[in-house]
């Protein structure tokens, strides 16, 4: 509201953000744990007095090289230009606290790209020991970069004391920092294996292929079983509501843990102990496979990292739409339109009613949906509402689903929004309908329509709730939560609960 | 008060340190950016050329290329996130108001750069291909280099942003604005002076490059230094009398700084013109540093003045808290000890590994 929104209704910023940010961190963490991968293998060939493990060594750093000087160095840039563009209002207060933090993890960045081009660019003609020193000054100033990041990453989803005195360190060292930088460092240093395998893979010489694989097969098992427990205690860190988040409360979320998190320790395990008892299986197909599991892994993890952290950008201080959760009173006793700067429409009137509804939603609900794309599609989540239940939902928005924040505004912007997603969206009608004699008879099913219907069909209520009698159905609407956690508990009032639980008993056929 | 401006947030120190880390990243990154261009201008005439000394020529600069492009985005990150710490509010509405074209530079980038790493790489191989690649890395930089122009431009002007809602896409660009083109030629045809000052430096300073492939360096970049640097003082006034009157007087009396540091630019600049004449090239890179420096406060002031009616650095909010500048102050110092002694040790080494090649 502060800033214009970058409007582009079918693809939505928040999928571009996960476009770049996807590719950028699996090359970050390669960036850092490849460092120590490129010291240990050189150290090993020099060891074994091995021409040819040195060999591999100097062309994996070429890859190393063109992989995250170029592609890491770029993307990184690029995560900026997108949250800037996407985010404003957060990125600039991530600026403006962690200036100084932004500008030490430079110094890390310069010192590792000399460092690197030295490297590679000085393999072989440098004394062996300089070389080695020159690694190790590579990986430490990666490594130390991931630190300044892993502050500034886990600020946002544990911001921590820094809510109540806006201190850089207390921001910094926040609750997750600890768990989070091992995790990182483990997962780091077992990306920096999995893409060995891809360099190993198109090794034609039998011998030193083994040798690398067996090298970096170990390497991966063993970080990979060391950022499991990192990961479990990073997960202890996250306050309650992130935590339910994290843990499966929201459908998608859900499913994205469960395919990510148990196929990648599968696949990985499986692959793994294949090549660590038979090396000579070793193929393209098999470490891009590995690869892919890897991807899985760490997307998931920081999936359910950025999906956690809703309805907040930075948890507990600004929601996702950038409404600054202090400013959340005045902005409903002011009306969101007279509060924010880029809105074409400055109130509502009878005839801007779509107009308004649009400026709204494009601030308070595009953040997370889109029109018509893939992600989040707001016409297909609101295709089973009419424009009285929509209305009342988002009222209740934020009570419904936590992971939404809450409307922000009076009650005719609460009604242009509706009527703009209703009519502007569906081209369904925004009146309401007539509270005739039967309507009010049918107040139950309409009840049930507007509370109910919104997370699951009418069929699946039908189904679960078969074998169940009416006196089940009425204690079921006290305990809503208790069913199923991802449900939240029914508001209405006792009188209401009665009719709700006679419509639904009334779908089994039962008499009321 | 232009309402559409968003209200800042507040700085950790005083609003001088950002201007002055500002001030100092800046320059050097323009540099870099300047030596990239005029390398890869040069480079594709060499190609173009095809005698076998100007191959071997461009194959010296293909060679450096990726270097310069590593440092200029590197720098160029430094300025942005000082920027962004003054100007954050002003740059990322601009920003959004071309977004569609400003997130293209993300693509842009990685297509040059890594043409870039082709040309280097293959070089021998490429045969009429070099052509190619090194022409696109060119035309990227020089389209980016006009999105950066347009960003710029946009910025300064918040009247212009309310093209916004026609277009909430960010499919607008700031064509309409009269000082976007001789801005935008100010800066690329001074790039590509000091790209020639850096292409003859190359030449003065590799000493282990064949001497024909030195002699050409110099000579076609110290002629291409000169040339475009004449060009560039006409383009020089035509970029300040594009400007709108109330900026225009900032360097004709208006503004004492200002107006003198106006006149040492000019000066230094013809200076530089006559060094460039007379083919002094260690003299002229001693001088030009200076100059790019002092261009870029001319170019503050430039800010500064557009600005004046909507917002000002000194009226930031201030919340206090010195002890992160002071660890990155001393992370900086401690950082430069490492480079500076690998740079020294690379140095020591790498003339073996061209005879061993
Ligand atoms: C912070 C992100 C976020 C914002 C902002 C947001 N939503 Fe949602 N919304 C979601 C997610 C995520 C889902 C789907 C959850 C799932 O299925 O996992 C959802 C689902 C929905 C649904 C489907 C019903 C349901 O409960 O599953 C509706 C309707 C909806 N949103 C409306 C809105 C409206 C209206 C706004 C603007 C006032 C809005 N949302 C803003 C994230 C958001
Ligand atoms: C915010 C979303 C949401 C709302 C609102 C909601 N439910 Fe549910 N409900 C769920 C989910 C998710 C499930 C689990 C669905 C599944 O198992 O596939 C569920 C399951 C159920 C079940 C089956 C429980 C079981 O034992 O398996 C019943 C009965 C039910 N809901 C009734 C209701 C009634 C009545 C209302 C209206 C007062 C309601 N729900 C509103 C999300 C919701």
């Amino acid at each position: 509201m502060n800033y214009p929104v970058w409007y582009l209704p079918e693809i939505g910023g928040g999928t571009l953000i996960a476009l770049i940010s996807i590719i950028h961190v699996f090359i970050s963490h390669f960036a850092v744990g490849g460092g120590l991968y490129l010291v240990c293998a050189e150290r090993k060939g020099l060891r074994k007095n091995d021409g040819a493990i040195i060999d591999f060594t100097r062309r994996h750093a070429k890859f190393f090289m063109l992989m995250t000087v170029v592609m890491g160095g770029i993307t990184g840039v690029g995560i900026w230009f997108i949250i800037a563009l996407v985010n404003p209002a957060a990125t600039s207060i991530l600026i403006h606290n962690f200036v100084f933090g932004w500008a030490t993890e430079w110094v890390f960045f310069v010192v590792e790209i000399v460092a690197i081009f030295v490297y590679y660019y000085c393999f072989g003609s440098m004394d062996t020991r300089t070389h080695q020193i020159v690694g190790w000054i590579y990986f430490i100033a990666a490594w130390l970069s991931l630190f300044v990041i892993n502050g500034i990453v886990g600020f946002m989803l544990t911001p921590g004391v820094w809510l109540a005195d806006g201190d850089f360190w207390s921001g910094f060292f926040n609750p997750s920092f600890w768990p989070s930088l091992l995790f990182r460092t483990f997962v780091s240093l077992m990306l920096a294996g999995v893409y060995a395998f891809l360099t190993t893979a198109y090794l034609t010489d039998q011998r030193l292929k083994s040798v690398m694989t067996r090298f970096s097969a170990k390497w991966v098992l063993s970080s990979f079983l060391a950022a499991i427990p990192c990961g479990y205690w990073y997960l202890s860190t996250l306050p309650n509501q992130a935590r339910s988040l994290a843990e499966g409360a929201s459908p998608t979320v859900r499913i994205a843990m469960q395919y990510g998190l148990y196929t990648a320790v599968l696949m990985i395990a499986g692959t793994l102990i294949l090549l660590l008892v038979k090396p000579a299986w070793h193929s393209r197909p098999v470490s891009f496979l590995v690869l892919a599991s890897a991807f899985l892994f760490l997307g998931s993890f920081e999936w359910t990292r950025e999906a956690s952290r809703r309805p907040y950008v930075i948890n507990e201080f600004i929601y996702s739409n950038s409404i600054v959760k202090m400013d959340l009173e005045k902005i409903n006793r002011q009306g969101f339109l007279k509060s924010a700067r880029w809105v074409s429409q400055r109130s509502t009137t009878e005839g801007n009613l779509l107009a308004a509804g649009r400026d709204i939603f494009m601030n308070q609900c595009y953040p997370c949906h889109t029109v018509g794309g893939i992600n989040n599609d707001i016409a297909a989540r609101t295709s089973f509402m009419d424009y009285p239940s929509l209305l009342n939902y988002i009222a209740n928005i934020h009570e419904i689903r936590y992971f939404m924040p809450p409307f922000a505004g009076n009650e005719t912007e609460r009604k242009a929004l509706a009527a703009y997603i209703m009519k502007g969206i569906h081209g369904k009608s925004v009146q309401f309908t007539e509270e005739t004699p039967e309507a009010v008879e049918e107040k139950g099913k309409t009840l049930f329509e507007t509370h109910c219907v919104l997370c699951h069909s009418e069929q699946l209520v039908k189904e679960k709730t078969a074998s169940w009698d009416r006196k089940k159905i009425r204690w079921s609407l006290d305990n809503l939560n208790r069913l199923n956690s991802s449900m939240p508990d029914y508001t209405g009032t006792a009188e209401e609960k009665e009719q709700v639980a006679d419509y639904i008993f009334s779908l089994q056929g039962g008499a009321r | 008060m232009n309402t559409l401006i968003p209200a800042p947030d507040a700085i950790p120190v005083s609003w001088g340190y950002f201007k002055f880390l500002l001030m100092l990243t800046f320059p050097l990154h323009l540099i870099l950016m300047n030596s990239m261009l005029g390398s890869a201008a040069i480079a594709l005439y060499a190609c173009l050329k095809g005698d076998e000394t100007s191959k071997r020529l461009a194959y010296e600069l293909a060679k450096v290329i990726p270097f310069l492009i590593a440092f200029a985005v590197n720098l160029g990150v430094a300025a942005l996130l000082f920027l962004q710490v003054l100007y954050g509010h002003f740059f990322y509405t601009s920003s959004i108001v071309m977004g569609a074209y400003w997130i293209a530079v993300i693509p842009l980038v990685l297509v040059a750069y890594y043409s870039a790493y082709l040309f280097d790489f293959k070089f021998s191989s490429l045969g009429k291909g070099a052509v190619a690649l090194v022409s696109l890395s060119l035309f990227i930089f020089l389209g980016i280099a006009f999105l950066f122009s347009n960003n710029i431009t946009f910025m300064l002007d918040p009247e212009a942003w309310n093209v916004y809602f026609a277009k909430p896409a960010g499919t607008s660009l700031n064509l309409g604005d009269p000082v976007l083109l001789p801005r935008y030629l100010h800066f690329i045809v001074g790039g590509i002076a000091v790209g020639g000052l850096f292409v003859a430096l190359v030449g003065k300073m590799k000493r282990k490059m064949a001497s024909d492939v030195r002699a050409a360096a110099e000579n076609i970049g110290m002629k291409v230094f000169t040339f475009f640097t004449g060009v560039q003082v006409a383009s020089g006034f035509w970029f300040l009398l594009s400007l709108p009157q109330d900026v225009i007087r900032l360097f004709t009396g208006g503004d004492a700084l200002a107006t003198l540091i106006f006149i040492a630019g000019f000066l230094l600049a013809l200076v530089v013109l006559a060094a460039g004449i007379s083919r002094k090239v260690y003299a002229i890179a001693v001088l030009v540093v200076p100059l790019v420096y002092i261009m870029s406060f001319m170019r503050d002031s430039v800010r500064s003045g557009y600005l004046k009616p909507h917002f000002s650095p000194e009226s930031l909010q201030v919340l206090p808290q010195y002890s992160p500048m002071f660890l990155f102050f001393f992370v900086l110092v401690a950082g430069i000890a490492p480079v500076v002694w690998m740079l020294r040790k690379a140095l020591g080494s790498l003339p073996q590994a061209e005879e061993e090649r």
